[in-house]
């Protein structure tokens, strides 16, 4: 059976070092730990090479992978990514094998092994994420492991695309294997491979290839640290590997210390859950003193029935996105890092929901909580040497991944997520700059969206446009970066299921951070039956965004706005669907943008005339469309008088505003209100 | 060394250690004691967000903008100067969150020059 969710969240941390490893450690010579640390860094980065090159899903390409080395207990000494939380959740089901099978007769651990999995109550973090992991053996003694991880978009589960957004438990969520030992003596098992396959009839060749490319990059990973084995020796390696643990665990002890000690509160509210409407909310507290972080997520809504729900070990990993890319930027990735923190996830919030629970879309429960890092580590940090860290959230919860299966044009099988919706979200803004425009993957950093012109070749859609999304970056002091739009209009084949999940159409998720604000959330948009390709045919005018498409109406067609959410459908050849990435959170007060900045942003149509001057305040010629600085002081001063006319003192506003609440019918998920305590039990068929 | 008199706790607010007061970092308004949210010294809006991001779609239930009845976004404003010192997207009626609680003697500590690293 699985270990329970409490274990998974310990082995999280790395566990205690043996005397030979501190004796190891200690005997390393000055440069070992720079050299031979720099060495595994440069096996991942072949590694992770090899793992693109090899595999096919767009979520390989997109950077939704890891590739990692772990020491013979499991625990993480260093890894590329791609996604960090994989880089954690890695070490778990290596820690499951080494407990419940090294001495288990009939499976053991032996040179030569291969094992896989994709199970979240094993360690993953839902079950499109598939691993595997592979025993690093030196003179017949275990040395280390190497793990490499990608998000298959297809699990068999009950929709196509691996994350079934009606799903209302595990048993709706198609293939879930706990560790398994799918080769021996470095060959693949062709019984389990055809399993696999038969498993994945929506999409076999993504399948096996990937099988196949996860395997081929652990097993380089192995042999590369082989050769290393060979030409330095064990002891040097397994000296090398803990000294890299308890060196992240100092510094990251170090980093904890060096901010000021106090309590730090976010909350951030979703309209999703999966296929019903209503209001869900995540609460971060994290509590500092001294070198201890607790990050304590009480006050989340109850887990749900649908597939929004996350476990314990899910929502701590989640947060190594944010700190391995800001607040731990500089230090190495590995599991010392995360010694100094504590977590606190409630059994029966969202975030640790039951083991019946389906969490296929944990990321978006998770993504919630995540969100909100940015903003209580800027409080954190702000008042420390980490000023210029201080940041506004990613899009995260906005963007939505959209889902495509059928047939393409080429009579293969496809099921797949579109990646670039995810590499083409806003960074959050920082205290000294804008956020990245368009920036890409904020949890893969290294990720890449596809080029149009290849998911043009690869699948059955045109695109009709590709933008820059206007007034999608939070506006601030410093602005949000950009999201992205794209229509996509089915083209090559008479039909295809599309479907998409989010986690908000009406409610802003994000926060901004002092002053700014948070970025804006979109509707989904499909238009039935356009005439796009006929007028494309004849060069008449087209739509060249959402907002103009809306607007203006220039196809045929029936139009549907609607949830972002949208379960599997079938759409006919010239329906057009739209796909949008979010923008980030803004930074600081609007009124305090420089003016000339504000008039770049309308000239590039990143911000449009109306924002430029009822948000930001700002007059621009008519005909130069420069700034006026007189009239934009003057306007600047009206909207602060106004400020300080409608503002209330906290009692009266407070008066006031108790009286009031969401609709009950938004709130059959949230809890109590306003606290979010569980208030019904949780069925699960 | 002599601690400074004051730290800078967020763009606008900082924290004067001899008081123990949050001030305004624009225009040094006091908004009371730090051992307290400073929210509870600003004046507050709640604001409706579709004046930020207004429909782009006429009688449509999901129009690019927020629903009022579930999200607004309250702001918090210095009296002294009118600066938007904090924004916090909330449902209406959900409590407005006591975001920094800073522990006063350590931060004094940190200001004298304990603990830097």
């Amino acid at each position: 059976m699985a270990v329970d969710r409490a274990t998974l969240l310990a082995w999280i941390k790395p566990s205690p070092p043996s005397a030979e490893e501190l004796a190891a450690a200690a005997r390393l010579a000055p440069g070992d730990c720079e050299i031979y640390s720099e060495k595994l860094n440069a096996i991942l980065d072949e590694a992770a090479d090899v793992f693109v090159r090899t595999g096919v899903s767009s979520m390989l390409h997109s950077g939704d992978l890891v590739v990692g080395i772990y020491d013979p207990a499991g625990n993480m000494v260093a890894a590329s990514c791609g996604v960090y939380m994989h880089a954690v959740t890695a070490q778990l089901p290596v820690k499951f094998v080494r407990s419940h099978f090294e001495g288990e007769p009939t499976v053991g651990i032996h040179e030569g092994d291969i094992f896989y999995c994709n199970d979240a109550l094993y360690g993953g973090i839902h079950n499109p994420d598939q691993i595997a992991i592979m025993p690093i053996f030196h003179e017949g003694q275990l040395l280390a492991w190497s793990c490499a991880a990608v998000h298959q978009p297809e699990t068999d589960a009950v929709e196509p695309g691996g994350m079934p957004g009606s799903a209302k438990s595990r048993h709706w969520e198609g293939m879930k294997l706990s560790p398994i030992k799918i080769g021996e003596r470095y060959e693949l098992r062709a019984d389990l491979l055809e399993m696999m396959e038969n498993f994945m009839s929506r999409a076999p060749r993504m399948q096996v290839v990937d099988v196949r490319a996860r395997v081929t990059a652990a097993d380089r990973i192995r042999r590369r640290v082989q050769d290393l084995a060979k030409a330095v020796g064990a002891p040097l390696l397994g000296g090398l590997f803990r000294k890299l643990i308890m060196q992240s665990e100092a510094s990251a002890r170090a980093r904890v210390a060096s901010w000021p000690d106090g309590t730090f509160r976010a909350v951030s509210f979703a309209d999703t859950v999966g296929a019903t409407e209503s209001l869900v909310r995540a609460a971060i507290t994290a509590r500092k003193a001294g070198e201890k972080l607790t990050l304590d997520f009480t006050g989340t809504s109850p887990e749900n029935e649908g597939p929004q729900n996350a476990f314990a070990h899910i929502a701590a990993a989640h947060m190594a996105i944010y700190l391995y890319a800001y607040a731990f930027h500089d230090l190495p990735v590995s599991a010392g890092t995360f010694a100094p923190l504590d977590f606190v996830v409630p059994d029966g919030c969202l975030l640790n929901a039951g083991s019946e629970a389906a969490v296929s879309q944990s990321v978006y429960a998770c993504w919630q909580a995540l969100t909100l890092t940015p903003i209580v580590f800027s409080k954190m940090m702000y008042a420390s040497q980490q000023q210029s860290l201080v940041s506004g959230s990613a899009g995260n919860n906005h963007t939505v991944p959209f889902v495509y299966a059928g047939m393409n044009q080429w009579g293969g099988r496809v099921a797949d997520l579109l990646g670039y919706p995810f590499n083409g979200e806003g960074l959050g803004a920082r205290s000294d700059m804008d956020g990245v425009d368009c920036y890409g993957f904020p949890m893969a950093h290294t990720g890449l969206g596809p080029d149009v012109e290849d998911v043009e070749t690869e699948t059955f859609f045109l695109h009709l446009f590709q933008n820059e999304l206007r007034d999608s970056g939070g506006p601030g002091k410093f602005r949000g970066g950009t999201g992205v739009e794209s229509a996509l209009v089915l083209y090559h084949v008479p039909r295809a299921v599309i479907s998409s999940m989010g986690a908000t159409t009406r409610v802003l998720i994000g926060q901004g951070l002092f002053g700014g604000y948070p970025p804006p959330a979109a509707p989904g948009i499909h238009v039935v039956g356009t005439d796009a390709i006929e007028k494309l045919g004849k060069g008449e005018p087209l739509p060249r965004d959402f907002r103009e498409l809306a607007e203006k109406r220039q196809l045929g067609g029936q139009y549907r706005f609607e949830r972002t959410t949208r379960a599997s459908r079938m759409i006919g050849k010239g329906d057009l669907v739209s796909v949008i990435a979010s923008g980030g959170s803004g930074y600081g007060d609007v009124l305090e943008r420089d003016p000339a900045r504000v008039a770049r942003d309308v000239r590039e149509q990143r911000v449009s005339p109306r924002a430029a001057l009822d948000t930001y305040g700002v007059v621009l010629d008519a005909a130069s469309g420069m700034p006026d600085d007189e009239a934009t002081a003057r306007k600047r001063a009206e909207i602060r008088q106004e400020r300080l006319a409608h503002g209330k003192p906290w009692a009266e506003f407070l008066a006031e505003w108790s009286q009031r609440k969401p609709p009950e019918d938004m709130l059959a998920c949230y809890g109590s209100w306003p606290d979010a305590k569980p208030v019904r039990p949780v069925m699960r068929l | 060394m002599d601690a400074p008199a004051s730290v800078a706790v967020t763009e606008y607010l900082e924290i004067d250690l001899g008081t123990e007061t949050w001030h305004c970092r624009r225009c040094r308004r006091a908004l009371g004691p730090a051992a307290r949210s400073y929210k509870e010294g600003c004046l507050v809006h709640a604001r409706d967000p579709r004046t930020l991001y207004p429909p782009e779609v006429e009688g449509e239930r999901y129009s690019f903008a927020p629903d009022p009845s579930l999200c607004l976004l309250v702001e918090f404003y210095c009296p002294g100067c009118g600066t938007l010192v904090e924004t916090e997207a909330l449902p209406p009626g959900h409590p407005p969150t006591h975001d920094i609680e800073l522990d006063l003697e350590s931060l004094r500590r940190r200001a004298a020059g304990e603990g830097k690293p």
